[in-house]
Formats: C-alpha cells, sequence, structure tokens
C-alpha cells in the first residue's frame, strides 16, 4: 500500500484548481453560445439561434474564412522558412549561427505591438511608394505579419530536435553516396517530421489568434476573426461570436486529435510531443 | 530500397562529403524574409522616433533630428502609464510562477503517466478557443450581476456585487489566464528531464523532500523555467488587448498607448519613440531580474561548490 502524503493530496488539488481555472471561461463561452438574448453577456434564454444566424452574416463567415487562409498560407511559410534555418542550425552552424540565433530571439522578444507599428508603415511604403502593389493585398499582409515570430518558433524547434539526434546517420548515407538533396529528403527531413508537424500546428494556431498585428496591417475587405470580434467588443457583443467559437473549438479539437494520432504513429510518445511543441 | 539510383551514381564517383554551398545556405530564405519584415520596418520606426510630427496632417517628419520625443515619451503623463505595465507584467508573471511551478511539478512527477499526454493537451486548449474570445469568457465571468458575483452571494461570502470587472484585478486575472500555458508547458518539460535516479540520489544521501526540490529539481529545471518567465513576461508586457476588455478606463497599458499614437493621435514619432521605450524597459528588467537572481543566489552556490570540491 502506497501511503499518499499530505504534499502529494494538495499537488493534486492544486492541478485540480488550476484546471477548473484553465476551463471556466472557455466553458462559460460554450454555454453562452446557446444564448437567444440579443446581448451575449446577458443571459436570456436557451436555444440554438445564434448558430442559425451565423449563416446570415457574410461578414462572420468571411472573417473566419479570411483568418483560416492566412493561418494555412503563414504557417506553410513560417514551417518552410523555419525548418531551412533549423536544419542549418543544428548540422551546418558555422561563425554565422550565433548572429542568426540572436535574430531569432530578437524576433521572439519584440512585442507584438512593435511588430504591428513597424509593419504598417513598412506594407505602405512597400505597396505605394516602391509600387510592389503585392503588399496592397490584405492576405498578403496577414500572412507576412504572422509568418514571422512563427518562423522563429519553427526554427528553435526543429534545431532542438535534430541537435538531439546523432549525425551518424545522415554522415552514413553519404558514405552510401546519397547526393546532398537527396540525403535531406530521404533521411534528414523524416527525422525532423514531427518537429516540423508540430512547429506548423503551432504556427496556425498562433496566426488564427492574432490579433495586434491584424489589426494594423489588415486591409478593410479582409479583416480576420479576432480583428472582427475586436470590434464587436467595441460595438456590442452578440451570442452568434460565442457560437462561431464553439464551432472552431471542435474544429481545433480535431485537427489537434489527428495531429497527436499522426505522431503517435510516427513512435513519439504524448510527452515527447510535448517536449518537441515545448521546444525542448 | 538503394538511396541512390545509376545516373547519381556516376554523377558523384566519389562521397560527396563536402559541399560547395555555403554552410548557412539553408538559413537565407529565413534570413532575407526576416530582414525585409522585421530587422528594415523596425529600423524605420527607430528611425522615425528621432523626428518629429511636422502638423496636424503630417504622421513624422525626419529633417530635424533629436531625442525630443524620448523625453515626451517620459513626461508624467506617459510614464505612469509605463509604470503601471511594469508593475502589472511583473505581478501578472510572478502569479504565473506561483500557479505553475507546483502544477508543473504534478504533472511532471505525480499524474499517472498514462494521462500525461491528455493532461498535458488539456492545458494547451484554452490556446485553442480564440484569444479575445477566452477574455470576454472572463467579462462574463468577473461581472457585478455574473456567475461568480451571483454565486458567491447566494452562498453568503458576499453581501454585495462583485466589484472586480475594470480593475486592476480583473486585468491581471485575464492576463494570468492568457499565458499561463506558455509557462506551463516548458515548466513541464525541465521538471520531466531531471531525472528520477538523480532524486532518488539526493534521497538516499538524506535529503528531504523538499530539500531535494531546492537544492536539485529547482536547479536542474532553471532553463526551462527561465524559458517560461520570458515566455510570459514579454508578451504580458506588450498586450493590451487583455486590459482593453477587462480593465475598462483603469486598463492602461504601454501598448494601448503606441496603438493610439499611430490609430488616433497620427503622431508616428512620438509612438516609435515610445515602442522602443516599451523595448528597453522589458529588456532592461530582464537584464536586471537575471543580475539579481545571479546575486541573491550566488551565496548558496558557492557553499554548494565548496562541498562539491570536497566531496570528490
Amino acid at each position: 500500500m502506497i501511503r499518499t502524503s499530505f504534499t502529494d493530496i494538495s499537488l493534486k488539488v492544486w492541478a485540480v484548481i488550476v484546471f477548473g481555472f484553465l476551463f471556466a471561461p472557455i466553458a462559460i463561452i460554450i454555454f453562452y453560445s446557446f444564448n437567444e438574448g440579443r446581448l451575449l453577456v446577458s443571459w436570456n434564454e436557451f436555444g440554438l439561434g445564434s448558430f442559425a444566424t451565423i449563416v446570415t452574416k457574410p461578414a462572420i463567415t468571411n472573417a473566419v474564412l479570411v483568418s483560416i487562409q492566412t493561418g494555412i498560407i503563414a504557417s506553410l511559410i513560417a514551417t518552410l522558412l523555419g525548418t531551412m534555418a533549423g536544419v542549418a542550425l543544428a548540422r551546418r552552424a558555422g561563425k554565422w549561427a550565433p548572429w542568426f540565433l540572436g535574430l531569432l530571439i530578437l524576433v521572439t522578444v519584440t512585442p507584438e505591438i512593435v511588430d504591428a507599428v513597424s509593419l504598417l508603415p513598412w506594407m505602405v511604403f512597400l505597396g505605394q511608394d516602391v509600387g510592389l502593389s503585392v503588399f496592397n493585398d490584405g492576405i498578403v499582409r496577414l500572412v507576412v505579419g504572422h509568418s514571422l515570430f512563427s518562423t522563429a518558433v519553427v526554427a528553435y524547434i526543429v534545431r532542438s530536435r535534430l541537435i538531439g539526434i546523432d549525425e551518424k546517420l545522415e554522415e552514413a548515407a553519404a558514405d552510401l553516396y546519397a547526393p546532398p538533396f537527396r540525403r535531406f529528403t530521404q533521411i534528414t527531413l523524416p527525422l525532423v517530421m514531427p518537429a516540423v508537424l508540430a512547429g506548423g500546428l503551432l504556427s496556425f494556431t498562433l496566426s488564427l489568434d492574432n490579433t495586434i498585428v491584424s489589426a494594423f496591417v489588415q486591409v478593410s475587405g479582409t479583416t480576420p476573426w479576432p480583428v472582427y470580434v475586436l470590434s464587436a467588443v467595441r460595438s456590442g457583443l452578440r451570442p452568434e461570436i460565442a457560437a462561431v467559437s464553439t464551432i472552431m473549438l471542435l474544429l481545433t479539437l480535431g485537427a489537434l486529435a489527428l495531429v497527436a494520432f499522426v505522431l503517435r504513429r510516427a513512435g513519439d510518445s504524448a510527452t515527447d510531443i510535448a517536449k518537441t511543441v515545448g521546444g525542448g | 530500397m538503394p538511396l541512390h539510383s545509376r545516373s547519381h551514381q556516376k554523377k558523384y564517383a566519389r562521397p560527396p562529403r563536402r559541399v560547395k554551398l555555403p554552410s548557412f545556405f539553408l538559413a537565407i530564405p529565413a534570413w532575407a524574409w526576416l530582414f525585409a519584415f522585421f530587422v528594415a520596418p523596425v529600423a524605420l520606426v527607430v528611425w522615425f522616433s528621432f523626428g518629429y510630427k511636422p502638423g496636424i496632417f503630417g504622421t513624422h517628419a525626419n529633417d530635424v533630428l533629436s531625442l525630443d520625443r524620448y523625453a515626451e515619451a517620459l513626461s508624467p503623463t506617459f510614464f505612469a502609464t509605463f509604470q503601471n505595465t511594469l508593475w502589472v507584467g511583473v505581478a501578472g508573471t510572478l502569479i504565473c510562477l506561483a500557479i505553475s511551478i507546483p502544477f508543473a511539478y504534478w504533472l511532471a512527477f505525480k499524474a499517472p503517466v498514462s494521462r500525461r499526454g491528455v493532461l498535458l493537451a488539456m492545458v494547451m486548449i484554452p490556446f485553442w478557443t480564440n484569444f479575445l474570445v477566452r477574455t470576454i469568457g472572463w467579462q462574463i465571468i468577473l461581472a457585478p450581476n455574473g456567475l461568480l458575483s451571483n454565486g458567491l452571494q447566494s452562498i453568503g461570502l458576499l453581501d454585495s456585487p462583485l466589484e472586480i470587472l475594470f480593475t486592476r484585478t480583473a486585468v491581471l486575472i485575464g492576463l494570468v489566464y492568457n499565458y499561463i500555458p506558455l509557462m506551463i508547458l516548458p515548466m513541464f518539460v525541465a521538471f520531466d528531464r531531471v531525472s528520477l535516479p538523480m532524486r532518488e540520489a539526493s534521497k538516499d544521501l538524506g535529503a528531504g523532500r523538499w530539500s531535494t526540490f531546492i537544492n536539485v529539481t529547482l536547479p536542474l529545471a532553471k532553463p526551462g523555467i527561465i524559458v517560461g518567465i520570458l515566455l510570459v513576461y514579454i508578451p504580458l508586457m506588450g498586450d493590451y488587448i487583455t486590459a482593453t476588455v477587462l480593465g475598462g478606463a483603469k486598463g492602461n497599458m504601454a501598448g494601448q498607448m503606441v496603438a493610439n499614437q499611430f490609430q488616433t493621435a497620427q503622431n508616428w514619432a512620438l509612438g516609435s519613440a515610445m515602442a522602443v521605450v516599451l523595448v528597453l524597459t522589458i529588456l532592461t528588467t530582464v537584464v536586471i531580474a537575471a543580475l539579481v537572481s545571479w546575486l541573491a543566489t550566488w551565496p548558496v552556490r558557492a557553499r554548494q561548490r565548496l562541498v562539491l570540491g570536497g566531496t570528490s
């Protein structure tokens, strides 16, 4: 019989309290998405009206679609650039590596609002003064803004994964006459795949959540979902916003389960997945 | 499946160990991307901060350079906001730390191993709900006629409605909530790395639970804890959305000031100077915190070093 000490019990109680804290507002939002009232925050009666209203408001569906589209493109760019950079940092670190790592750290420690206020004049400059009209496009602006932080994050995750793997595997492939590109696609890439997936998923989430940069660089017509919600906070929140959030939560949970399934098939334990995501 | 085809074999008579491309070749795209969309625009903002607002319709001008915008950004009205931001940032990070350490410890050492993955995913769930929407969830909970207030009143813990929404406390709750998964995750990874044999060895040598935690587990987990602190402190200092939703008029954060200068006041020079001051504040406080903790733990480290030297 294992003795359960007082410390163990209090730690467990603490964990339950923390989980309660983490879930409280989400539970509230899911509950309030069934609010039939006019305003989200004042409960009226139970009903599914808010879910039906979503379809009749093109602004909402449009905002969600813009967010998803931006999220996919931004996470693809961040994953591509970040993976290449991470591989270079882990396998080919030279004199340049500390400088590059310094740049990545600088990107991560800069508060979002600073990115936002820097990108706005820069986009206007590139789009209007330089004449690169592609930077007047709403999606392009959002993608650029969302990809910066994520690129750095993916690079960290991929780097730390590769550092933990012996380089002898790639050397063996080289000894067997595998040309560099082939070595990369057949040896290095499969090895870092869990890190790449985790990084991509994290980038997608960060992009979906990005409010501050989006609010600055967005062009009218391509308003992403968080900016739509922000404007609703100012003008009056309606239950549809909670309803959309409930649907999006279910969708992301589904996507998450899928990724966890893929990673587990690839042989990673749950703790390893978390470690990969946590950049360990 | 063979790793090479005949044509490749012909092409590479010898193992291509050394590639002609420079070692940083793979990092070039990321480097170029970050240079074009991070370094250049931020440099532009730093340049703006030395300029001035030329008139009602202009946003910035740089024909006369001065440090006047910095003096303006630090004038009493704005300085109070920086002070408030710093207070909220430090207090929020400390609360996150106090909540996360026991929780991450439990997750790494006490929680059932088979369920650890699910529990970790549950920590991340707030992240899968939109940042703003979950903050609005707090607005509903904390409202004077909301759930928490009514609940506390009905069980007799409170005689009047809860007056917490639109105060600094509400802002702190929201900020801690929004950023705490970023601290729990790296801290869990760090604790998880401290192997059981290491802690058992400490117990075998006569150290109690507490002493093992302070002298073995915590120092070994330090890198992860530092990452967690930085991941929470930096975005917390720049965030102003949480404060807008939960703080009302009292939710003055430096980020809001910067945003106002760019969006409403159209004074890019002053806004840029404020942005630079914000970044410098974050960097300075991180350096000071590192120095203080280094100095504070110096006696302990010196003693432990001696003990180790004596026994080996």
